[in-house]
């Protein structure tokens, strides 16, 4: 009888990460969140559930947005990864950031980037108005704020009327 | 009163939003060293057992895996003191010793170089449990032949107050009685960041960096706990991601992981995944108020008395989960005149997670209850449901009032925030009524509520041990900009921008020459952190009295640096300025520049240096009740009316939100923006627990709420656009008239949108809502029944 193999314990993982392309051997078994937090560094990336439940980790991949705690790192290979650190400017803050800011669309501030990375992979003109704002936004949790200065600070930032 | 300061009332931008927005904040999962291992606990899978052994061998085979322990090897660290002498001492120690009490008790841990190894090592050990009876509810734990959570105890009772108050009693003589028995349901905070732990020991002094909203505490108990000097232990609360009561308990991990870092000699991180916290953070609630009125024929309250009956979950939790059911009592009345109370309370202990603080701490449990039983006495009385309330409402009269609880009301708005809600409720449900008229199966009603709460409360009722003073520490730089710190410490509520706009407005400086520092025990001065809605009162406090301080000394450095006389100078824009002399000035840079360098230019009685420290203890709170339970608990208490317009669909039992209400009065507002942020995230947390969260657990005291499938947080399509009314009633006795503003939101939602969904079925003949969560299944029995309120489970 031929042996069983050991299972492969660690990948060679390839991709670009806010623009700048990343190689780099990864646990088989670690998850994006952790790849980047971890390995890059990134903690802007937040995990509060593990579960896919809660939208903190949202990152996008390929432009769409992503539970990163359940998608393993080595899944991203060869992909063009994004998170709220690649999102944001240089200097000051997005106009996306700017509007949670000027409407207190954020208080503790701990699924806020999970927020925006799903605002940011999504095509404004498909969410004409706040009902529809709240459907895309119904996977992300926020413990703090009740969603009404982020819903107002969408509506704001795409020019919607309230 | 001069004009309105500039920077109170004002929306400025939050300090700590930059770095929150562009993922530069640092929680505690993102503090990484050296070196640094992860842990992971053992915890228990059954709810009441012996424990016979650990074999942790085979775990420790794992290459890599750094240790692991059970309490046998923690014989340097000593249990939580208990402070408290009304309650039986429960003794709590990091990981479990003999016995486990609930499923989530940390029994053993593992530490490795990555979380993933650390769990693969946990999975390999071997406990062995000796399985006992468990003790699910309250009647279980009280019945005569009930296995005992702790061995030494006659039976489960934790705690026992009753109160026989001869004054309220006799009010019952002769007059219409209204009773009833109020549920509010097991639920918690749930903060999104999880609890977490980080620990490094270097250099003979301990580092702990934890999500918590009381550094200071946290240091205090850990020099309890472990053999090391208060000095030597510095205790970090980075950015906190939420906090909501949950991180104001300490908890065993907090020990646990220290004590890792010391033993090991390597810094050691864990952070507590999704199901370890809703296991084993402390959940809340789950209080039965058990209560009888005496009313008169014209639905006027005469006295209230019952008893507060806790399911405390296995007590193992400081400070004490049964701290909620006296504030429960403390708040009975609410906004009522009603003379006199006599509620005692009973907190028993059972096999479940441990209860502790939430938001709202009691006030939400007493608010279900009282407001419940006024709606039963209307409609016994076949009085309307606001009527009643305006023939029991405190007016400005009646003010300062003395509730039957020893609360000193001192200031408020309770009548006029009651009809500003009453009318745009009303108003609102008219608009509701027009739009929905044609769908047979919504029906819609709505209900309005009052409460007080006390603000700024004692913690030596809480605790058994710290009492309600706050401190600051203000340092003037040679460039005139200041260094303020603090002992409150923030876990999201915007305390460092309040703060900073209380210092600027309290120097006469801009708000960038301000740098609040909070949460490090190193840098900032003792405190009790935050909760209870105390911050901006205490914190207020303190910092007024240390500006004063530097002010005195700051202004006579600028009226010998002009030559004037310090009587003559006044503070603005800055600048040291001469009365009558226009023109005449010297700024905070020159000041602080002579008084920290060149000092050859002070006046000759003044000491080098611009720095000043203060303490503020809130007058008029009380420690410790009188024989009925009776006293001032808090320095101040705000008042707000909530009102709620709800659709039920008839066929599904699905009840949405469809409008909200709120008449806030919490005294002069700081920041408007900040005030409405927390009423409202308050509001949306209180919907919850009115209609989707409860920690469920099987008859065998098994969790079956251990991921957010099967713990349902409300999301942006449960939470309706609410209404907020300010109204501003300062509180005569306290800083800038500010009352605390955290915990107001989330004590109304549950009896207005119970009362809501009654009024809504008024027509199908339904019974009383006693209970909350009022979920969909209990919605349709109660259509489908026509009245009692069923909970499946």
């Amino acid at each position: 009888m031929k042996p069983v193999p050991e299972p492969t314990r660690r990948l060679p993982l390839s991709m670009t990460v806010n623009g700048r392309p990343i190689e780099l051997m990864v646990d088989a078994r670690k998850l994006l969140a952790d790849v980047l937090r971890e390995d890059l560094g990134l903690t802007g990336t937040h995990i509060g559930c593990e579960q896919g439940v809660c939208g903190a980790c949202t990152v996008l991949v390929d432009g769409r947005p992503v539970r990163s705690c359940i998608m393993l790192g080595v899944q991203a290979d060869g992909c063009d990864v994004t998170t709220v650190e690649g999102i944001t400017p240089r200097e000051g803050l997005n106009p996306m950031q700017q509007a949670f800011k000027d409407h207190h669309g954020l208080q503790c501030g701990f699924c806020t980037p999970g927020f925006l990375m799903t605002l940011a992979g999504v095509t404004p003109q498909e969410f004409p108005d706040e009902e529809s704002i709240r459907e895309l936004l119904s996977g992300n949790l926020c413990r703090c704020t009740g969603y009404e200065g982020i819903v107002v600070a969408v509506m704001a930032a795409w020019g919607r009327d309230r | 009163m001069t004009s309105r300061p500039s920077h109170i009332g004002a929306n400025v931008a939050r300090v700590e939003d930059d770095r929150l927005l562009s993922g530069g904040a640092r929680f505690v999962a993102d503090v990484s060293l050296p070196g640094m291992l992860e842990a992971a606990f053992y915890r228990s899978p059954l709810p009441h057992a012996l424990i016979e052994a650990v074999d942790t061998d085979e775990a420790l085979q794992v290459s890599g895996v750094a240790g692991a322990f059970t309490a046998e090897d923690m014989t340097d660290v000593s249990p939580f003191p208990d402070f408290d002498q009304r309650a039986r001492p429960v003794a709590i120690f990091p990981l479990a010793r003999d016995k486990v009490r609930y499923v989530g008790a940390p029994i053993a841990v593992v530490v490795a170089p990555d979380r993933y190894e650390a769990e693969d090592a946990r999975d390999l050990l071997t406990v062995d449990l000796e399985p006992l009876d468990p003790v699910v509810s309250v009647d279980e734990a009280l019945a005569a032949d009930a296995p005992l959570l702790f061995g030494e105890w006659p039976d489960n009772i934790v705690i026992e107050a009753p109160v026989a108050n001869p004054e309220a009693m006799a009010e019952f003589e002769g007059r219409v009685t209204v009773s009833g028995r109020y549920e509010v349901g097991r639920h918690a905070g749930v903060p999104m960041e999880t609890r977490g732990v980080a620990a490094e020991y270097r250099d003979g002094r301990l580092t702990v960096w934890t999500s918590t909203q009381f550094p200071h505490i946290a240091r205090t108990m850990l020099s309890y706990c472990l053999p090391l000097d208060e000095t030597d232990i510095r205790v970090i609360a980075p950015d906190v991601g939420g906090g909501f009561g949950v991180k104001a308990e300490f908890y065993p991990e907090e020990v646990t992981i220290p004590w890792l870092a010391m033993r090991l000699g390597r810094p050691v991180r864990w952070i507590e995944d999704r199901r370890e916290h809703l296991i084993a953070a402390c959940h809340a609630r789950d209080l039965v108020l058990d209560l009888e009125a005496a009313v008169d024929g014209d639905g006027r309250f005469r006295a209230v008395r019952g008893m507060a009956i806790q399911d405390l979950g296995s007590a193992e939790m400081y400070p004490y989960g049964f701290s909620p059911a006296f504030t429960a009592v403390g708040h009975i009345t609410g906004p009522y005149r009603i003379p006199h109370q006599s509620v005692g309370v009973i907190a028993v202990a059972t096999n479940k997670t441990p209860c502790g603080a939430y938001r709202g701490f009691g006030i939400p449990e007493a608010a279900f209850a009282m407001e419940r039983l006024m709606d039963k006495a209307a409609d016994h009385l076949g009085i309307d449901r606001r009527q009643i309330r305006r023939r029991n409402l405190i007016g400005p009269d009646d003010l300062p009032y003395t509730t039957s609880a020893g609360a000193i009301v001192d200031s408020g708005s309770h009548r006029e925030a009651f009809e500003e809600t009453v009318r745009l409720t009303s108003e609102r449900l008219d608009r509701w009524r027009a739009r929905l008229a044609d769908d047979p199966h919504v029906r819609l009603g709505s209900g309005v509520v009052n409460y007080i709460e006390g603000v700024t409360p004692t913690y030596y009722f809480t605790s058994g041990h710290w009492t309600s003073f706050d401190s600051c520490t203000i340092r003037m730089n040679p460039d005139g900009t200041a260094l303020v710190s603090v002992g409150v410490s923030t876990s999201g509520q915007g305390l460092e921008s309040m703060l900073t706009s209380l210092a600027a407005e309290a120097l006469g400086v801009r708000r960038d020459q301000v740098r609040v520092v909070m949460g490090d025990t190193d840098r900032t001065p003792y405190g009790l952190g935050s909760w209870g809605s105390r911050s901006t009162n205490v914190a207020s406090g303190a910092l007024r009295e240390a500006s004063s301080l530097l002010l005195e000394k700051a202004t006579r450095i600028a009226a010998h640096l002009m030559e004037a006389s310090p009587d003559d100078i006044e503070v603005y824009g800055g600048r040291f300025n001469v009365r009558g002399s226009p023109g005449m000035s010297v700024t905070w840079q020159q000041v602080a520049t002579t008084a920290n360098i060149r000092t050859i230019d002070l006046p000759e009685d003044v000491k080098p240096g611009l720095e000043a420290a203060a303490t503020y203890d809130p007058p008029g709170i009380e420690h410790n009740p009188d024989q009925y339970g009776r006293l001032n608990s808090s320095a101040t208490y705000t008042n707000a009316s909530h009102g709620a317009v709800v659709s039920v669909d008839v066929g599904t039992g699905k009840v949405r939100v469809l409008d909200y209400i709120v008449g806030h009065d919490c005294g002069t507002v700081i920041n408007p923006q900040i005030v409405r942020g927390q009423v409202v995230g308050g509001i949306a947390q209180g919907i919850g627990g009115a209609l989707l969260e409860k920690l469920h657990y099987d008859e065998w005291g098994n969790p079956l709420s251990t991921s957010f499938l099967d713990y349902h947080l409300p999301t942006t399509t449960e939470i309706p656009n609410m209404v907020v009314r300010h109204f501003e009633s300062p509180a005569p006795a306290m800083p800038w008239g500010a009352k605390g503003a955290g915990e107001a939101g989330i004590i109304g939602p549950a009896p207005a949108i119970a009362a809501a969904i009654e009024e809504a079925l008024s027509d199908l003949g339904v019974a009383e809502i006693t209970r909350t969560p009022i979920t969909a299944p209990d919605v349709l029995s109660l259509v489908f029944s026509g009245g009692g309120q069923e909970h499946p489970g």
